[in-house]
């Protein structure tokens, strides 16, 4: 019985005997309890050969004190996952780009239409509204207005060839169908050539149609709870208080954009909107018969999932004859708080999902956080809120109805009152209907897209602030904002 | 003495003028002499007045006069001491009366007065004579013989010149140059006195007679003699060449300077030398050493009763030349550099540092970039034994080990690789690497086999176990149905064994090379794989097998891109042979046309890589300036043969880079597409900036193809040395080539290769101070190359793992000093650039602009390392990879720094 030294990863068993009359695999099998592997997992090997179970001893000349070096592992052989991963060369080719590069294509200038490209691309970054659009079909919209009918439908079209294309798409379909149903935007100039329009209205008009078209949503019967209202109406309370007679009337009413009013004291975008919150307005008092200065003053009643915010930069300069742009440096936050914007009940109604919305956002950064109560707690969520920029909460859902008494068994993510910059649309020029319009878009991997027209251009997030105006350069027009949303409380 | 000095020059201004023409008139010559006496200070004018008086003395009838005259000219110029740039004054003074004194001697009887005066004429021929006439030497011939020293330096390097001519004369005339061998023996001791051993060895070179030089060298000299040797032997013809290394390798010996003589042996190939060094050598310590050159060069020598003194020693030293320590010495430098953290693919793209347009995060996985990770991964961790993706524990058991995981995440044959990548993550780690590989032995899917059956190739390569574990693993899977299996398995035994000459290789892989029922690409495979074992050795068997392979083969199989692999197998056989290819080329001739040039230049380049034969280069600088039509696909191989046959030394590889250049400009497409890959053998490890520059610029060429050469060679010349100007131009070009899949995967492998190993490594086949050449090394290089030459069918196709042969070349770029226990031993070092010292005069410093670390350190190519302390004598002259440190006896410690 000759005694060898078995060799296992790295450890040396010395002075193990073989028992030449029996087989290897008995042998084998006191390897194993050395070493627990098993075995038929057990690979043994003399001197550039491998030992058979049932191999012959002899002619294997094993001597006295050989080396032999014993490989196997008791692990679990690795399985290939059920499902296998798709991989991009696997897609349609149609499908690979958009898949490799992590954002939609862009789309073709088709003379001077960059302001109905900015806006398209800027929309078409709500999922929500992507979603819906898929489900509009040809036989809802029959009925009252076949133009707007063609819009959505053309609309809803070439958001689906965004969403397959790699190479940039070309709207043209859906520019005659809006140039037949807005004359306006047909404009030419002297020379025939179509002109640059104000991608405002633009913006304003489409969503105005798709608010009207969008509204038979299958759960939903009733005409006011459309889903563009739903994703981007901002109601208002207003009091209109009449100066002289202190007569004080409200009204509430539902609008789709914040404005920005920008005047000399406003630097950012918070003051302009508290700012265009207050007007005053010419009106004819019931009480003094005859028209007084009344102010009104608004206060946002419910939010959107999407806020759509305005800077008022241009206005209509008569002598010039055109739509003259105040270049103003006006501020933006990538992450924006409203709370101040709201009426008192609504700052109530989000308390609790803004608590639960930091207490998740405290477990994310791993901070227990005694619980404060009151506006002190509000405080410091504020402070949070800005703080953590980089957290994108899911929407799960969002584009459900809103809750409504009958529908109270489906908890909804509510909104906090805290929103994402998500899109921006910027004009370069000295005015509306001149210069050049574009889409900035975060895609859903963090980054941030230029969508100049075909040519979609990576661009840094710190780079997207500075679009704030004070020069020539780029500066927003349009900003998009999602709210960041708690888990029903 | 300073006026006079003055005054001196100001006399050899004159003397710099033509001498007075014949044709002038003689008023004029008068007036110009005298207005030269008058110049002259009285001292130098009576000197002037004495020889001549002696010149007309020399010429007088009596004898006794004559040979006093003679005496006392003799006297004046032996005496006569000048500056190193005028000339002494008795041979300027003199120089007027040479044509006298030659026609007085030619009338003169012999005598032994005769003999004298040729003395002096032939001193004075050294001034005087036309180039070519040789007088000098004509003279010293039929003058006395004498001490020849005597005569002053410069006389003795002038005849030594002399000598070389009339030696080729007579060598074209066939006549006897006993005469001539008389004076180089008394030359070359003289110049070997004087430390002038070059020139001595000049000489001998000459007169082709340098077996004469040993007997003269003594303690004092050998290494100065020995260090031009073996550096001039690279720009000597073959076979003088072998003759002068081996004249380096008797003098190493007789000085029983073993490290070094094995160095030598090592160079010349020689076995037998070898072997007898180290039977010669008998101190234990300094044998340990010569192991770990061995290992280093991959040289498995097996040792016998008569190497080694014991059993036990015997063992030890054979460990040592199996290259086990090489895992362990890696792993120690990476531990004291602190690098051992693994690091991720994204740890290396640095995505965050790439402005713009960087791919905005992919959705879904692209099986190519996932595939581009597992390679730098692989390249990046390499040695190291963990990373973070093949072998990181498993987070929780449910999912399973999320080994298995990334492995899932490649598509099909992007699973052999990603298996694979596993070897070389535990490189050279035997032991504990079969463990971790073992589960993939079992899997059911036939490419993760493969990946595992080349990963224990892998792993084994450059170091041997005495279970061999690689050939028991593997050889049954050589003739398995799945032609991935097949490969997998081949192509591990190829890099396992890579230059052992493993006979059980031979016997498993030639039937399979010669089977024409078996497809093209696992004959390839396997010729490469006999290539690499039997690299460099002229192995009748295996030529015949791939010779016969080639020949049967149809046409449409030569036409696919893996048959060049039989080509190249074929043509490692005869890597740095030389003329042993002859006959082999002879047989390629008659190949089929499609393979047969093709063939023919691959044999041409291997057989003359690392020699710097200026005529082959030429040769295939010639082939090169064709303008072929399409279809030939020779001139590509041509190309990177210019620059597997001019890395052999500096000079030739400057010019090569610059021919690189033109053949840039003026040659076609195909040839353009090889010049990137011959840059990047060409300055491989070693980032040059003007190489990289050029790169550069071809990585954005309009030829795609030129520009995915070029991005891989980036990765080429910046191998393993981390070098941040590459790897921004790398993030740059990822940046540019985003949308292109393609190149940014030629941009991925870029990025792995210039941090292979986390900058611990090289790929440069030369080592030990660039004197010795790793045959395997460069064959490893050689196949990636030949490999890349068809990018898009092989690298980007299936057979990317043709990568892998990279590993062969693959070695830790480190000095590591051990103690007399083999024990690491902390020192400081001076590391800094390499000085060419050969042939200088004095002890001049080796190395400039030097930094003092501590051991182990890194060395970057074209970097030498000394000892900064006199604490330790290291037992090899050359300090890279295991050097074993002994205490110097005669060291004092220095009290005041203690």
């Amino acid at each position: 019985m000759p005694t060898v030294s078995v060799k296992w990863q790295k450890h040396v068993f010395n002075g193990v005997e073989i028992d030449t009359e029996q087989p290897p695999y008995v042998f084998k099998c006191q390897l194993y309890d050395l070493t627990g592997v098993p075995p038929e997992r057990q690979k043994i090997m003399v001197k550039g050969g491998l030992l058979k179970d049932d191999g012959d001893w002899e002619s294997l000349g094993i001597k006295e004190g050989q080396r032999l070096m014993l490989m196997g592992t008791a692990e679990e052989i690795p399985k290939a996952p059920e499902k296998g991963p798709v991989f991009v060369e696997d897609l349609p080719e149609d499908e690979q780009g958009t898949a490799a590069l992590g954002h939609t294509a862009g789309l073709v200038n088709l003379g001077n239409t960059c302001y109905m490209n900015s806006t398209l691309q800027c929309l078409h970054s709500v999922p929500e509204l992507r979603l819906a659009l898929k489900e509009y079909s040809a036989a809802v919209g029959t009925g009252i207005d076949p133009s707007s009918h063609s819009l959505t439908a053309a609309t809803r079209d070439l958001f689906g060839e965004l969403d397959r294309s790699i190479r940039p798409v070309a709207p043209v379909r859906f520019l005659t169908v809006l140039r037949s149903k807005y004359p306006q935007f047909a404009q030419q100039t002297n020379q025939g050539l179509y002109m640059q329009q104000d991608a405002e209205e633009c913006w304003t008009q489409l969503v105005y149609v798709l608010s009207q078209r969008l509204q038979s949503v299958p759960w939903d019967e009733q005409p006011t709870n459309t889903v563009v209202k739903h994703l981007f109406g901002i109601e208002f309370k207003s009091i209109i208080k009449c100066e002289e007679s202190g007569e004080e009337s409200s009204e509430s009413e539902t609008v789709y954009t914040l404005k920005c009013h920008i005047s000399s004291e406003v630097n950012h975008l918070h003051e302009g909107l508290k700012h265009g919150l207050k007007s005053e307005l010419e009106k004819t008092s019931p009480i003094l018969g005859r028209s007084t200065l009344h102010i009104k003053e608004s206060w946002i009643n419910k939010l959107p999932p999407y806020l759509t915010v305005q800077f008022v930069r241009f206005f209509w300069k008569r002598e010039s004859n055109q739509k003259a742009k105040i270049l103003r440096k006006v501020n933006y936050p990538l992450v924006l708080d409203v709370l101040d914007f709201c009426t008192e009940e609504l700052k109530e109604k989000l308390k609790g999902p803004r608590k639960v919305y930091r207490e998740i956002e405290d477990a994310k950064v791993g901070i227990k956080k005694k619980e404060k109560e009151g506006a002190e707690g509000v405080k410091a969520l504020q402070n949070l809120g800005t703080s953590t920029s980089d957290e994108n909460v899911e929407m799960a859902d969002a584009e459900q109805a809103p809750s409504s008494s009958e529908k109270v068994n489906v908890p909804e993510p509510e909104v906090t009152g805290i929103y994402d910059l998500v899109a921006v649309l910027t004009h370069k020029g000295r005015s509306a209907d001149s210069g050049h319009y574009v889409a900035w878009v975060k895609q859903d991997s963090g980054k941030w897209i230029e969508f100049d027209d075909e040519q979609p251009i990576l661009q840094r997030e710190e780079d997207i602030t500075k679009l704030s105006g004070g020069g020539d350069w780029h500066m927003a027009y349009i900003c998009l904002y999602k709210a960041r949303v708690a888990p029903p409380y | 003495m300073a006026p006079e000095n003055s005054k001196d020059s100001h006399a050899m201004d004159q003397d710099v003028q033509p001498p007075p023409s014949k044709l002038l008139p003689k008023e004029a010559k008068k007036k110009k002499e005298e207005k030269k006496d008058e110049d002259l200070s009285e001292e130098d004018l009576a000197l002037k007045q004495q020889l001549e008086l002696y010149v007309e003395r020399v010429q007088d009838g009596d004898p006794a006069i004559q040979k006093m005259a003679l005496e006392a000219m003799r006297q004046e110029i032996r005496t006569a001491t000048s500056s190193m740039t005028s000339v002494p004054k008795p041979l300027k003074f003199l120089r007027p009366h040479y044509g006298t004194l030659k026609s007085y001697y030619e009338k003169m009887v012999d005598s032994e007065l005769k003999r004298y005066l040729a003395d002096v004429i032939s001193v004075l021929a050294l001034t005087m004579s036309e180039d070519g006439d040789r007088e000098s030497l004509r003279f010293r011939l039929q003058g006395s013989i004498g001490d020849i020293g005597s005569w002053g330096h410069e006389y003795v390097r002038n005849l030594a010149g002399e000598i070389g001519n009339e030696f080729q004369q007579r060598q074209t005339d066939e006549q006897p140059v006993d005469d001539l061998m008389d004076l180089v023996k008394q030359i070359v001791p003289f110049h070997v006195k004087h430390n002038a051993e070059p020139e001595a060895v000049d000489l001998l070179m000459e007169v082709e007679n340098l077996e004469l030089l040993t007997q003269h060298i003594d303690k004092g000299n050998y290494k100065r003699t020995c260090s031009y040797l073996t550096s001039f032997a690279s720009y000597v013809p073959e076979p003088d060449d072998t003759l002068v290394l081996d004249i380096a390798y008797q003098l190493y010996c007789k000085f029983e300077k073993y490290p070094d003589a094995l160095r030598v042996a090592l160079r010349m190939d020689n076995t037998q030398y070898v072997k007898s060094t180290f039977a010669a050598c008998k101190d234990l310590l300094e044998k340990q050493q010569l192991c770990y050159i061995l290992a280093r060069q991959g040289v498995l020598l097996e040792l016998d009763e008569e190497l080694a003194d014991n059993d036990e020693q015997r063992e030890l030293l054979q460990e040592l030349i199996s290259n086990s320590k090489l895992s362990e010495g890696y792993l120690t430098l990476a531990r004291d550099l602190d690098v051992m953290e693994p690091k991720t693919p994204d740890d290396i793209y640095k995505a965050h540092l790439v402005d713009g347009r960087a791919s905005a995060g992919a959705s879904v996985d692209s099986a190519r970039q996932n595939l581009a990770a597992t390679f730098v991964n692989a390249f990046v961790n390499a040695g190291f034994g963990q990373d973070k993706l093949m072998t990181a524990p498993s987070m929780d058991s449910s999912t399973g080990s999320s080994s298995g995981s990334w492995l899932f995440k490649n598509k099909e044959h992007g699973k052999a690789s990603a298996a694979a990548s596993l070897g070389l993550i535990v490189l050279w780690d035997v032991d504990g690497g079969l463990a971790l590989v073992d589960k993939y032995l079992y899997s059911n899917d036939n490419h993760v086999v493969a990946g595992a059956l080349l990963a224990v190739g892998i792993m084994n390569c450059g170091v041997h176990n005495d279970c061999d574990p690689a050939y028991a693993l593997l050889f049954e899977s050589v003739n398995k149905e799945d032609p991935t299996i097949r490969i997998g398995a081949i192509m591990g035994l190829g890099l396992a064994y890579a230059g052992s000459q493993k006979e059980e290789v031979l016997d498993l892989l030639t039937p399979i090379v010669q089977d024409s029922k078996v497809g093209i690409e696992v004959a390839g495979f396997a010729a490469m794989a006999l290539g690499l074992v039997y690299v460099g050795s002229c192995n009748e068997d295996v030529a015949q097998s791939i010779v016969l392979a080639l020949m049967n083969r149809s046409e449409a199989e030569l036409g696919e891109p893996l048959a060049r692999f039989l080509c190249l197998g074929l043509s490692l056989l005869y890597l740095g042979k030389q003329d042993a290819v002859d006959a082999t080329m002879e047989v390629a001739k008659t190949f089929h046309e499609k393979i047969s040039k093709y063939c023919q230049v691959t044999l041409d380049s291997c057989a003359y890589a690392g020699t710097g034969n200026v005529l082959k280069v030429q040769a295939l600088l010639s082939l090169c300036a064709d303008h072929l039509e399409k279809g030939d696909s020779h001139q590509a191989p041509a190309v990177l043969g210019i620059a597997l046959v001019a890395m052999a030394e500096e000079l030739g590889l400057d010019m090569a880079i610059r021919s690189l250049e033109h053949l840039l400009q003026y040659g076609e497409q195909n040839i353009r597409r090889a010049v990137p890959l011959a840059l990047g053998i060409l300055s491989v490890s070693n980032p040059k900036i003007s190489v990289m520059d050029t790169l550069s610029r071809l990585s954005h060429d309009t030829d795609s193809e030129v520009a995915m050469a070029a991005t891989v060679s980036l990765g080429l010349i910046g191998a393993g040395t981390n070098n941040a100007r590459i790897a921004g131009m790398l993030r740059n070009l990822s940046s540019y080539y985003y949308k292109d899949p393609s190149l940014l995967f030629c941009v991925r492998i870029a990025q792995g290769l210039v941090h292979m190993g986390k900058g611990l490594m090289t790929l440069n086949p030369y080592h030990s101070d660039r004197f010795l050449l790793s045959n395997v090394a460069l064959a490893g290089l050689m196949s990636f190359l030949h490999g890349s030459l068809d990018m898009k069918s092989i690298i980007l196709g299936k057979y990317h793992y043709v990568l892998y042969f990279l590993v062969l070349a693959m070695q830790p770029r480190m000095l590591i000093t051990l103690d007399e226990n083999l024990k690491p031993l902390s020192v400081p070092v001076r590391v800094g650039q390499a000085v060419d010292v050969v042939g200088q005069a004095g002890r001049p410093k080796t190395i400039t602009g030097f930094q003092t670390h501590t051991t182990p350190v890194l060395l970057a190519t074209g970097d030498r390392a000394e000892l900064a302390t006199e604490k330790y004598i290291p037992l090899s002259s050359v300090l890279e990879g295991f050097v074993i440190l002994k205490l110097n006896p005669d060291y004092q410690q220095d009290h005041l720094s203690s």
